[in-house]
């Protein structure tokens, strides 16, 4: 707590009066200074409390879809995994609750909430803080992709006067993470819901080993993985994916040329993603050096989109490029990381081709779609 | 050298700022109006304000044109046109015209204030208002503009702090700042009736209201004590006479604020014939005329021998009296409001005319030494006044005479000075009764052979005279003073009540290197009427270090008040009763968190999907059942409830019941 220049102001009011009352014999100004020093020692109790008292913080209360908003494409059922309170994506505008508690139930303030998201720095005062908490809503937007964290934030308290002030500052908070925007690339709009519906993972279908899950009634006991089992110490058995079940490897650059390039081709990506998984199969998604999408993540839709809303920005990790029958680079170079891993790809039989965006010379060997940095991409 | 900038002032956008700078200022013109007794221009500066205020924050962020920063200067050239006329033509009446001119500034700036800093220095003028209120103020009712003036600076403050943090209204909790703000007022209360209240050198008398244009024109000696019959309407009269006694009532003359109670020195009179004190031929005439601010270059060095400071007095007439200008003695400098004053060779000022009720001037007196072991060392480079008529013990007996001589108690008079004129008054004082009922002497009876053999008892001009005379036959220079004794002494508002009975008279006797130091023979007083300088730092705080006031001063102080007596002790138990509450509610564990509208919203939320007609379905969120169900004359509750819903579960932060039952009245 640190008092402000009003302190000074009201110490010297005080004194200058007290110092007429000597010399004038006017009696009042005697109280006068006594009644304002001691209202800034009231303060100076009055602001401790306050400030010990208060409490806040910043999240992410709802959002306002922009236009090229793909929410309403998303099915309801796939909302069920879905970021609360709602999925943000790139462009659309966050509403914000920047909140003050009172950590006993006892009304306080005043007191004002700041915090920064990005460049743009956020604020909200009150007088009062009520017992069951003040809150206010700040739009923050269109956003773009990426995290959207919330730093700086603190509390500013003081007495009602002004006289001491208090700035306690708060750890960083995560609000939310812009998704890129996506939308079916496709022409051919059979999607085969049903049939994604029924691709549930049941043991015993398909002969690619997917991975072990604890047993379930109903299991075949054959497909009991005994070794795992022991190790565990409970019944697992093997997974295997359904026949036709289409896996895409998504293979970006970890380097795109500037942050619109990147924005395009996580979008670009996120579309190829968003059809395939329409279409009932799976999507790797993998950058040379950078930490890939987890294996168990890949029938998710929202880890990818969340994969591909940081990168590039993700952790160095050095692994091998995914297994997959069909692979899609992405890539703003024709000789990139991610073109070269789409070749080898390519040798291994992969079906392979490549998003190209900007104004780079022709991928060789490797079908492409050009693209610019437009979206939604022209017809 | 870089040049130092204030650092620039925001626009105050707070209305509420503004309001409490306008309601202190409207505080300051109240003050002015009951205490100063001016009726027309607080109300008409205020209304005046009212409007500056109302202007200044409709026009707070636009530009002033020319035209209105040349209407704003030339309003305040007539603001200062009328302090002038005023001041120097009295056409207003000339009452309290600095007073005047402040008000109508405050008003005429009320146009223009912009920024925070202008609202200070409207805050600040105001305060200099309320110090001049404060200054004509002579009750305990004054304390209550005091606070109320506070009040609105500490609501300025409030409101300019919320507006800086960003808070759109001006809502405070009310019980914790209600809280400190009694604490602060009751504990600053406490320290202000409790604490001693210092006396620091003062710079000079106080320039209370400017100088009328009164001055001398055949007047000579306008000037009369209270202790005799006025011999003409106008009160004018120039002798002591001991076979009347003037009229000694209850009513009040004067307010005397002091940095020492002292003896209020009005007339001196050098020469006693058969029966009567007057003044003699060749010091009737000896006069200096001053200006109405004499200060002390002007006087000279009015002070002799050993002091022990200065201090002011403010002395404010409450009815028509004859215009002696009634101050301690000696005087360093003063101020009267008039245009003239004059100081005959007694160093007793006098005014061009009788004093008005509510006349008020200033003086700073000297605060000799006159402690018994200073008054004891007798310096011979001031001897004793070469004229005789200080020594002139008229047609005192011979009787009396010796009867002098036996109440030395066989001092020396010339060099134990002190011992022998203390011996003296303390031999009337223990011989002798003081009584107002005295019938005058016989006609061809001395008076104060008839005062000291006969009677037997008399008042204090029979004291005076007896001692004046005794001492004089002894060879010790003496001479007869009236004026008023300190009177009701209030330690807490540092101001003396003086009354018509507390008109009275003692005697100056010259001590070599001391000068004339009064002396008080009469009974119920000391006999040295001198007055210390009152120790105000002494570790109990309670109690003036005055010869004649007792150490019962917070209770003389207490029953002073009045009604007012109680409020002391109601304030301490406040006090107590806030502190204990506080630190029992510290005892108190600490509130737990509840959620009590948690079931009652379920229920809420239930019925209203039952108004619908649609249910949510369990995997379905409340933003995606809310966005399902849109569409119908609900949908403003169901936007609600669902937020409502939505924080409850997400962030476990329930409405409470009052929102709950909002909610559910608008289901119904």
């Amino acid at each position: 707590m640190r008092p402000a220049w009003r302190l000074l102001g009201a110490l010297a009011l005080g004194a200058v009066v007290y110092f007429y009352g000597a010399t004038s014999e006017v009696a009042w100004l005697f109280l006068f200074g006594f009644l304002v020093w001691c209202a800034a020692a009231a303060m100076f109790l009055y602001a401790r409390w306050n400030a010990r008292g208060l409490t806040g913080g910043l999240r992410l209360l709802d959002v306002i879809p922009s236009p090229l908003s793909p929410i309403s494409e998303i099915p309801e059922r796939d909302f069920r995994d879905a970021p609360l309170p709602a999925p943000v994506f790139e462009g659309d505008v966050a509403r914000l609750e920047l909140r003050l508690d009172s950590a006993d139930g006892r009304a306080r303030g005043p007191a004002r909430f700041t915090a920064a998201v990005g460049e743009i720095a956020l604020e909200a005062g009150t007088g009062l803080v009520p017992p069951g908490g003040w809150s206010a809503v700040r739009e923050l937007g269109p956003v773009a992709r990426g995290p959207l964290a919330a730093q700086r934030l603190a509390i500013e308290s003081s007495d009602p006067l002004g006289v001491f002030r208090t700035r306690r500052v708060l750890p960083e908070e995560g609000l939310a993470l812009a998704l890129p925007l996506f939308t079916s690339l496709t022409d051919n709009r059979h999607v085969r819901e049903v049939e994604s519906q029924l691709t549930v993972v049941r043991a015993g279908h398909g002969t690619d080993l997917y991975g072990v899950r604890e047993f379930r009634s109903g299991d075949a006991l054959r497909r009991i993985h005994w070794r795992t089992s022991a190790r565990r110490g409970q019944l697992v058995v093997r997974e295997f994916e359904p026949p036709g079940l289409r896996v895409l490897a998504l293979l970006l650059d970890p380097a795109p040329a500037s942050p619109a390039v990147a924005d395009q081709l996580a979008r670009l990506a996120a579309s190829e993603a968003w059809d395939c998984y329409r279409a009932g199969g799976r999507v790797l998604a993998w950058s040379p050096g950078l930490e890939p999408l987890a294996p168990w993540q890949a029938r998710s839709v929202w880890a990818v989109l969340e994969w591909l809303a940081r990168w590039p920005q993700l952790p160095a990790e050095e692994s091998e490029v995914p297994r997959a029958m069909d692979a899609i680079a992405f890539t703003d170079r024709p000789d990139g990381p991610a073109v070269q891993a789409l070749r080898q790809l390519q040798d291994r039989g992969a079906a392979a081709r490549a998003w190209l965006v900007g104004s780079e010379p022709d991928l060789d060997g490797v079908p492409f779609t050009r693209a610019g940095l437009g979206w939604p991409l022209p017809e | 050298m870089r040049r130092l900038r204030l650092p620039a002032s925001p626009v105050e956008d707070s209305g509420h700022a503004r309001a409490f700078a306008l309601a202190a200022f409207g505080v300051a013109c109240l003050a002015i109006a009951l205490y100063g007794q001016s009726y027309l221009v607080p109300p008409v500066a205020f209304a005046i304000a009212v409007a500056g205020h109302r202007f200044s924050y409709a026009w707070r962020r636009r530009k002033r044109s020319r035209l209105m920063q040349a209407a704003l200067a030339g309003l305040m050239f007539l603001t200062l046109a009328y302090f002038v006329f005023d001041s120097v033509l009295g056409i207003f009446g000339a009452n309290l015209p600095q007073a005047n001119l402040v008000m109508l500034l405050v008003a005429v700036t009320s146009f223009d204030l912009t920024t925070r800093r202008n609202l200070y220095s409207s805050l600040w003028m105001t305060l200099a208002l309320v110090y001049l209120a404060a200054v004509f103020a002579w009750d305990l009712q004054f304390g209550v503009f005091v606070v109320l003036w506070v009040a609105c600076l500490l609501g300025f403050w409030a409101a300019s702090n919320l507006r800086r943090l960003g808070s759109p209204g001006f809502e405070l909790p009310r019980r914790p700042v209600a809280l400190a703000l009694a604490a602060g007022l009751v504990v600053g209360g406490g320290l202000f009736w409790l604490l001693p209240q210092p006396s620091a050198s003062p710079s000079g008398p106080l320039v209370i209201s400017l100088p009328s244009n009164l001055q001398f024109g055949g007047l000579e000696q306008p000037a009369v004590p209270l202790v005799q019959f006025a011999t003409d309407p106008s009160g004018k009269s120039d002798n002591v006479d001991l076979r009347f006694r003037g009229r000694l009532g209850d009513q009040i003359v004067m307010y005397v604020r002091t940095g020492a109670p002292a003896y209020w020195r009005g007339l001196t009179f050098d020469r006693y014939r058969n029966g009567s004190w007057v003044v003699s031929q060749p010091a009737a005439f000896r006069f200096r005329t001053f200006h109405a601010y004499v200060d002390s270059h002007e006087l000279g060095s009015t002070a002799v021998g050993p002091q022990l400071g200065d201090f002011v007095q403010t002395v404010r007439i409450v009815r028509s009296i004859p215009g002696v200008i009634y101050a301690a003695a000696p005087v360093e400098s003063l101020y009267y409001p008039a245009a003239e004053v004059r100081e005959d060779q007694f160093g007793d000022f006098y005014a061009p005319a009788p004093h008005k009720a509510g006349t008020t001037y200033s003086v700073v007196s000297h605060l000799p030494d006159y402690r018994p072991a200073s008054l004891r060392v007798l310096t011979p480079e001031l001897p004793d006044p070469v004229d005789g008529t200080y020594k002139d013990a008229g047609n005192l007996s011979l009787r009396a005479r010796q009867l002098a001589r036996s109440y030395l108690d066989g001092f020396d008079p010339l060099s134990e000075r002190y011992d022998a004129v203390i011996a003296l008054a303390k031999h009337l004082q223990a011989d002798y009764r003081y009584t107002l009922a005295t019938p005058p002497a016989p006609a061809g009876v001395d008076p104060v052979d008839y005062f000291l053999f006969d009677a037997k008892y008399g008042y204090c001009e029979m004291f005076a005279t007896a001692a004046a005379l005794m001492l004089r036959s002894q060879g010790i220079p003496t001479r007869l003073v009236t004026g008023y004794d300190p009177g009701e002494y209030s330690s807490t508002l540092d101001q003396t009540i003086v009354r018509e009975r507390d008109a009275h008279a003692w005697i100056e006797v010259f001590f070599p290197g001391h000068g004339w130091v009064p002396v008080d023979p009469t009974p119920g007083f000391s006999a040295l009427a001198a007055t210390r300088f009152p120790d105000r730092w002494a570790a109990s705080g309670l109690a003036h270090l005055i010869p004649h006031l007792s150490l019962g001063a917070p209770a003389a102080a207490l029953t002073g008040l009045g009604a007012f007596a109680l409020l002391p002790g109601l304030l301490g138990l406040v006090a107590i009763l806030a502190f204990g509450l506080l630190w029992l509610s510290r005892r108190r564990p600490p509130l737990r968190a509840r959620s009590p509208g948690e079931a009652e919203l379920i229920r809420v939320y239930d019925r209203l999907q039952r108004r619908l007609g649609r249910r949510r379905a369990p995997p379905q969120t409340p933003n995606e059942y809310r966005r399902a169900a849109a569409g119908g004359e609900l949908d403003s509750l169901l936007e609600e409830v669902t937020e409502a819903v939505n924080r409850g579960v997400y962030s476990d932060r329930w409405p409470g019941p009052a929102e709950v039952a909002e909610l559910r009245s608008r289901l119904s």
